[in-house]
């Protein structure tokens, strides 16, 4: 407690605050602009923390890492564009909600739940490191294999009245991902001579072609304004509302994004498709997910930001990175002179109190901000979309070229756009596709190294068969509930 | 150990100082911006590596040029090491960064590399070294247990032609029994697998081990066996100066076989030892560039490791070995370069055989 008191106030000294609110600008800004996420945050505060007392650096990269969930909802809500792959199902909700004017709401209610989520997080991060070893150490490869599995299972559920279309959606995901070099032989798949194929193709590109770039064409060709009304409806204090009606899909989202960011592997770009197809397995209105549900925003939002202090849990006890940010991050602290391991808890225990703060301030101060920003940003949704398009496909170009800076980047986007276009034109469900895709490594290697080292008998172990039962009732839930209501009409809610 | 590698940087700073100051009065980098290419992505081993000597560069290269650094990864580094190859100016305002993993499919002959450090000016290059460890209940003390040890193990691999070649070949020579299971993201992840009972033979690069494993062998969770050991100035594999109580591979050896580690097993083993751990990280210039400025480099790589604020950062951030600077650097990567062929197709042999890898 002496420990958690004292970093407090090492915190609130000017110069670790100015730090922090300089970590917090910098990740909303990189949250705004679509398809930049925390790699590219860490990318560029890394160079700059040479030198620094690892306190001071603490509260600017975290305070960065923790508000990009927070403002990457702009894009998802107002353009359907993911901010970053953390707000990827946002979009299934939010943007519906932005095209009936209620795009204040949808913000207010996303920033409310990401402040909650994000101090969630920060919460267990603080209770749970004395017992975080043991509860790591318990997933071996074959348990994280059946967790990809049940991430991928959520396609069920996402495909809504498609089920063939979303499994084979996800098959092409999959496809995808298992482009380039093979995770665990060294072997390269499809790359035909090109040397742009050999790393596979780059999560921001998929995201930004999937989603992103279908919306453009699909938005230039009617050339109207977002918003298909003229004036903006219901007020961000609304979406609070909204958020506070909800609160035990926050607890429970919050959990989802805390146990997902906790455990290293599974990668955190699919936290929020897994909190989205949470909320719809366990609603039984279901009729209007993808339609303007404020409780598809509300998921995804808490998920995303929870589990940025799930995730430095693995990244601080065992030096091992639970997503592509926390990677850099852990770069960041061997630049600092700090070897990760269990002497976090021990000899470093106010760095890790420091990151808990850091954590929990970044998250209020990025709320606070991007609700203040909400109201001038959503004006926006009225104006003609021909305005704003040419600096939107600027911006995911950009987005795009930065994921490996090569030409391979811009003809990869066009190729995965025109593929998302198709998709949306012929109702196949592009969130199968995504999920399949992020996942495929996952479930590729853990497989691999789960029979390499267990051979079949891997399938008998506890924890796998504890996940396979709550997969086959997740997969039960989702199908019975589904069946009891009158089908629907319109459109689904997967596109 | 550490003092005579100092005394001999300084001594080589001031000989290089006083005999080459003429030479190198010609070179001024003063506004330019250097680029230092990093064939990783950022926040990697490499990386840090980097980031770590360019602002020491920034202070002591002629004129104090902005040093920044570029990465550029793909390829598992060998994009960058093309790129370098290829499209690089000889000027001096672009230099390379190289890891094993660029210069383990140079040495396994990777149909992609077209880089070729025989060409290159080497500026300096810094080792690291790695420590292997068991688990406890097989009874194993120290390596002289090894001999006759018959039980099956398992290695957590990121695959066979990384730098895991190193440790999979040591396995092999002292006859172990040892699966390996590829797929691991890292020595991170396989560190974590053998926590896990996943796996129970693995080893760590000594910064890791000291915070990570110790307080596992504190425990009674982990036994130290031996380190890969360090090159001396002779080119000879000795202990390693961070944690000098293990006995080094070649001492291992000789420990279950009674007399030293030689033939084609043993030649490729050093080959690719140097090459991965020896003088693991290495900073290039191109073929064409001008005497004088590779000088300035290397007088430059000479002062910085002569600067107390950098050794105190190689203490805290690499492992605190020394690091090699400009003709030491190329001796010892010398050893890289000069691998006999048969030493070369020995490697290939033994890797389609035990792990049916065909390297292409």
């Amino acid at each position: 407690m002496d420990a958690a008191l004292k970093s407090l106030g090492v915190i609130f000294d000017p110069s670790h605050f100015l730090m922090l609110i300089l970590g917090v600008l910098v990740g909303l800004s990189i949250g705004i602009l679509p398809g930049l996420g925390g790699i590219v945050g860490m990318s560029i505060l890394l160079p700059i923390i040479y030198g620094m007392d690892p306190h001071t650096a603490f509260a600017l990269l975290i305070g960065m890492v923790a508000v990009i969930p927070t403002s990457d909802t702009f894009p998802s809500v107002m353009m359907g564009i993911p901010g970053s792959s953390a707000s990827q199902a946002t979009i299934m909700d939010g943007y519906p909600l932005a095209k009936k004017g209620e795009a204040a709401r949808a913000l207010g209610a996303a920033f409310t739940v990401s402040l909650m989520g994000g101090l969630f997080g920060a919460a267990v991060l603080s209770v749970i490191v004395p017992i975080a070893r043991p509860i790591v150490l318990a997933f071996g490869s074959p348990e994280l294999f059946m967790l990809a599995l049940l991430g991928l299972s959520m396609v069920g559920v996402l495909s809504g009245k498609r089920p063939i279309k979303g499994v084979l959606a996800a098959g092409i995901g999959l496809m995808i991902g298992a482009l380039g070099d093979a995770p665990a032989v060294p072997e390269y798949r499809y790359t035909f001579g090109i040397d742009y194929l050999m790393d596979g193709i780059p999560l921001v590109i998929v995201g930004l072609g999937l989603f992103a770039f279908p919306e453009i064409v699909d938005l230039l060709i009617k050339g109207k304004a977002i918003s298909e009304v003229a004036t903006l409806g219901k007020g961000w204090l609304d979406g609070v509302k909204d958020a506070l009606r909800h609160k035990f899909i926050i607890l429970r989202c919050s959990m989802i994004g805390v146990i997902v960011g906790f455990l290293p592997g599974l990668g955190g770009s699919v936290v929020d498709w897994i909190a989205y197809g949470h909320v719809i397995q366990t609603t039984r209105d279901r009729e209007n997910f993808g339609k303007g549900d404020i409780r598809g925003v509300i998921a995804p939002e808490s998920a995303n930001n929870a589990k940025e202090g799930g995730g430095l849990i693995p990244t601080l006890l065992f030096g091992i990175p639970g997503s592509g940010s926390m990677a850099v991050f852990l770069g960041g602290l061997l630049i600092l002179g700090i070897q990760p391991g269990p002497a976090m808890v021990t000899e470093n225990v106010d760095l890790l109190y420091t990151a808990i703060w850091s954590l929990a301030l970044a998250n209020v101060f990025g709320a606070g901000l991007c609700i203040f920003l909400s109201k001038p940003i959503t004006r926006l949704t009225v104006i003609p979309f021909t305005y704003l398009a040419p600096f939107m496909i600027l911006i995911i170009t950009l987005a795009s070229y930065q994921a490996s800076r090569g030409w391979g980047d811009l003809i990869a986007l066009l190729v995965m756009g025109i593929l998302g276009w198709v998709m949306k034109q012929y109702g196949w469900p592009r969130p199968a596709a995504l999920i399949g895709y992020v996942l495929s490594d996952n479930i590729e290697t853990y497989l691999f190294i789960s029979v390499q080292r267990y051979g079949l008998t891997w399938i008998t172990r506890r924890g796998v068969i504890i996940l396979a039962l709550i997969i086959i009732a997740s997969l039960v839930m989702g199908a019975f509930w589904q069946h009891k209501k009158a089908p629907r009409t319109g459109e689904d809610y997967a596109e | 150990m550490q003092k005579k590698w100092i005394l001999l940087g300084i001594a080589f700073f001031l000989i290089s100082s006083l005999g080459l100051v003429p030479l190198a009065q010609g070179v001024d980098f003063s506004g330019e911006t250097i680029k230092w290419i990093i064939p990783f992505g950022v926040g990697g081993g490499s990386d840090v590596w980097a980031r770590l000597y360019a602002p020491f560069f920034q202070k002591y290269l002629p004129g104090k040029p902005t040093v920044a650094v570029q990465n550029m990864p793909g390829g598992g580094s060998i994009t960058g090491g093309n790129y370098f190859h290829t499209r690089v100016k000889a000027d001096g305002l672009t230099a390379f960064g190289s890891s094993g993993s660029t210069s383990f499919p140079y040495l396994l002959g990777v149909s992609q590399v077209k880089y070729d450090f025989a060409k290159y000016h080497i500026v300096f290059a810094s080792p690291t070294g790695g420590v292997a460890y068991i688990k406890p209940e097989f009874g194993v003390k120290s390596p002289k247990d090894l001999k006759g040890f018959k039980e099956k193990l398992a290695y957590a691999s990121q695959g066979a032609t990384s730098l895991d070649l190193i440790p999979l070949l040591s396995f092999e020579m002292l006859g172990l029994d040892v699966k390996a299971v590829f797929g691991y993201k890292g020595r991170g992840p396989g560190r974590v697998a053998f926590e896990q009972g996943e796996t129970n033979i693995d080893y760590q690069t000594t910064t890791a081990f000291t915070k990570n494993v110790r307080p596992l062998i504190d425990q009674g969770l982990a036994v130290p066996l031996m380190t890969w050991g360090i090159l001396d100035d002779k080119g000879n594999v000795v202990r390693d100066p961070v944690e000098p109580e293990f006995p080094c591979f070649p001492e291992a050896y000789e420990m279950v076989y009674g007399k030293k580690p030689s033939g084609s097993a043993w030649k490729a083993w050093k080959a690719f030892f140097v090459a991965g751990f020896g003088v693991q990280k290495a900073m290039w210039l191109p073929e064409k560039t001008s005497p004088e400025i590779v000088e300035a480099y290397r007088s430059a790589a000479a002062e910085i490791v002569a600067d107390p604020e950098f050794q105190k950062m190689v203490k805290k951030s690499l492992g605190g070995y020394p690091q090699l600077v400009g003709q030491e650097a190329r001796q010892a990567f010398n050893e890289v370069l000069s691998v006999p062929l048969e030493s070369k197709q020995w490697v290939l042999k033994w890797l389609k055989e035990r792990f049916d890898v065909t390297v292409k």
